[in-house]
């Protein structure tokens, strides 16, 4: 048998046995359907909010000159201002009246170049510096007419005004909400990915330990084989949920158009989201499989999963915290480059777009060459300790005993 | 059939010794007992031989060749901890670990039902192991050393937790796999089984091989003494005068017994003539060569380990 096989049927079983229980398929089924009724809920609040409704507004005759001035159509997502001619009776009536939508705001009277502006009870600035801008250009336009010439002409020179603006010091990257909402989904699937593999994995080695079953498989594989069998199986699990579940939040904000606004690529977000979890997992799952060899209990996982949890977390918050207000500091940079910190930090700032070319390359190769590194610490202290039982075996034992 | 040659392994645990040149064969098509009190070495030695654990010296042989791992596929283990995953199913664990030694699925799942049948836990293949009886976990763990028809047995306690039954079931296996060419090598505590099943045996005491050889031969090593027992008529005092008056026999009491002696003879013939010294005193009531069992051998061996760490300790 080639040195794979073995290695694949460890894996299949880790997987067959994770993916054919009752619980995963429950459990995945029910987060699956709570993203999908989350996304249509979500969707409903977030249209109802949204559309900007159209302002009412009333006229008296006197004042209809005005009427041009305010008008404002509507555009296909809503707003605009609309303007009727009422009298005072019937605009009294209207501005009281409760029922009707879009309710009446205002109802401007008096003289177009001087208006006054009745209001229900509280007078609305906007309604407000609307109404004096129109009568402004009513005033604007009579004077104009006066000395002789076309107003149409004026509004057009005034309408075509632009202003530009620039910036001595540029902004500190540019933040907004939406790209750090994406960055925090994204870093916390993989966190959530990363702890729940890592665990598998340490619940795994140390079940194989407790029933002594390692000492069946150790007969006719090695240490290294049956690590690696379990690491694949289980990574492809972890994959396989990452698959599912990002998948299923991809597509229903996509399918229901949830963010129109947002700024970022989302399906590049979830392929670098996948890259970054095949590549924290390799760092992270050797580590919890070669710690979890020095333990022989499941009471004391926690022992060596604790400061792994710790290594997780950190990078986790530091991501979180670091992104939005220091997006390309020194600081920010230099982590990123740590395959600890570079799974979090470097698909979010990717997410962001505040990456300089040579970071991601960089990033990937020093996280990739880290593991086999890692795959020889781990095997090494996975061999030595896997079959010591008692209490836990201290990490330099495992590291330094030459003979297992 | 190739033999299984163990050739001078030592191993220590920190300053612990736990076998120091430890050598034996086991030949082709022969059951060997590998018996020695507890803390002695045999689970050391067969971790060992399955490469579950590094030997600090020595090597282990099959065919004339290291045993190394893709040989180990082809031995059947029974490791002392008894291990299985507790949460799987019957049938689907013991498919694996015939993978895991090579066989194909579609040959895997022929074995597991040969297997299982026929160590009686047939019904319950589709069962997590953790909801069968103690007793069945431990025909699983048979099932799990035998599934892929090995060409070296390797097992430690096999018979330990076994009812009546399955014993039997387990020493006809042992049997036919021996007859088959395979050797089989299993320790045990249950000595009588040990005396009933192997061709031969082995004694091993802290890490090494004191005595290995057939019953016989075990018996042979030591001069046998003849039990002579006489009837309630007899007077003892008179028949260990009588005794003690022969010329070329020793007389010795049998530890327990009022009504026998032990006659060892040092020229040949001279028991028939404490024999007829004693019937000139009084009525024998029995008189035949008082070969040990294993048991009363084993003991010598671990009075002798007493001995030899009481000495241990003195120095």
């Amino acid at each position: 048998m080639s040195p794979r096989g073995p290695v694949m049927l460890v894996a299949r079983r880790e997987f067959a046995t994770r993916m054919v229980t009752k619980s995963n398929v429950i459990s995945m089924v029910i987060m699956v359907v709570a993203i999908i009724v989350l996304g249509v809920v979500g969707k409903l609040l977030l249209t109802d909010d949204g559309a900007p409704q159209a302002m009412r507004l009333a006229v008296a005759p006197s004042t209809s000159e005005l009427a041009a001035h305010l008008e404002v159509p509507a555009a296909p997502e809503g707003g605009g201002i609309t303007v009727e001619e009422l009298q005072e009776s019937a605009a009294h009536a209207a501005l009281q009246d409760e029922d009707s939508d879009p309710r009446l705001e205002a109802w401007i009277t008096g003289d177009a170049a001087a208006p006054t502006v009745v209001f229900e009870q509280d007078p609305d600035p906007a309604v407000l510096a609307l109404v004096e801008q129109a009568a402004r250009d009513v005033a604007t336009a009579r004077a104009v007419t006066q000395l002789g010439g076309d107003p149409a002409v004026v509004h057009a020179a005034v309408a075509a005004v632009t202003v530009s603006v620039d910036q001595v010091v540029e902004p500190e990257g540019d933040f907004d909400g939406g790209q750090w909402g994406v960055a925090v989904t994204i870093i916390s699937l993989l966190l959530f990915a990363l702890i729940g593999s890592g665990s598998m994995i340490a619940m795994g080695v140390v079940e194989e330990k407790t029933s002594r079953v390692v000492e069946l498989l150790l007969s006719t594989i090695r240490p290294g084989q049956l690590l690696a069998g379990k690491i694949l199986g289980i990574g492809a699990y972890g994959l396989f949920q990452m698959v599912v579940l990002g998948g299923a939040l991809v597509g229903v904000v996509s399918a229901l158009g949830l963010f129109p606004d947002l700024d970022v690529d989302l399906g590049a977000a979830f392929a670098l989201m996948i890259v970054w979890f095949l590549l924290g997992f390799g760092v992270f799952a050797l580590l919890f499989g070669g710690f979890a060899a020095l333990v022989s209990r499941q009471e004391d996982i926690g022992s060596v999963t604790t400061p792994l949890m710790f290594a997780l977390f950190v990078p986790y918050y530091a991501t979180m915290f670091l992104v939005p207000f220091q997006p390309d500091s020194t600081l920010t940079k230099v982590l990123s480059q740590i395959p600890l910190f570079a799974p979090f930090l470097m698909p979010t700032r990717a997410a962001a777009g505040v990456l300089d070319p040579w970071e991601m390359p960089l990033a990937l190769a020093l996280t990739a060459a880290t593991i086999p590194l890692l795959v020889w610490v781990s095997a090494r202290v996975y061999r030595r300790a896997v079959l010591h039982t008692g209490g836990r075996m201290k990490l330099s034992e495992a590291l330094s005993s030459s003979k297992g | 059939m190739p033999a299984l040659e163990i050739d001078r392994l030592s191993k220590s645990y920190g300053t612990v010794q736990a076998l120091r040149d430890l050598t034996f064969d086991v030949h082709a098509g022969e059951i060997f007992g590998f018996v020695g009190s507890n803390g002695a070495g045999k689970t050391t030695a067969m971790r060992i031989m399955l490469g579950v654990l590094a030997a600090d010296a020595g090597e282990v042989r099959w065919d004339g060749k290291k045993l190394d791992l893709e040989a180990r596929r082809k031995v059947g283990y029974m490791p002392e901890e008894r291990g299985l995953y507790p949460k799987m199913k019957v049938a689907d664990q013991l498919v694996f670990f015939a993978e895991l030694h090579g066989m194909t699925k579609a040959d895997a799942r022929a074995a597991v039902e040969r297997w299982t049948d026929r160590l009686g836990v047939g019904p319950r293949r589709g069962d997590a192991v953790e909801k069968l009886s103690l007793g069945n976990q431990q025909r699983v763990q048979l099932s799990a050393a035998l599934v892929h028809d090995p060409l070296v047995l390797v097992l430690d306690e096999p018979f330990s937790g076994l009812d009546p039954v399955a014993v039997d079931v387990m020493s006809d296996v042992l049997r036919e796999r021996a007859a088959a060419g395979v050797p089989v090598i299993f320790s045990s505590h249950q000595l009588d089984l040990v005396e009933r099943l192997c061709d031969r045996v082995g004694i091993v005491r802290a890490g090494s091989m004191v005595a290995t050889g057939t019953i016989d031969e075990l018996r042979a090593t030591g001069e046998a003494p003849w039990l002579l027992a006489w009837t309630e008529r007899t007077d003892p005092d008179a028949v260990r005068a009588a005794l003690a008056a022969v010329p070329g026999v020793t007389t010795t009491a049998v530890p327990g017994r009022t009504d026998a002696a032990h006659v060892l003879a040092s020229t040949p013939g001279a028991e028939q003539a404490a024999l007829r010294a004693a019937l000139a005193v009084g009525d024998v009531a029995r008189f035949a060569p008082d070969l040990p069992s294993l048991a009363d051998l084993f003991r010598d061996v671990v009075s002798e380990d007493d001995a030899a760490s009481a000495e241990g300790s003195a120095a």
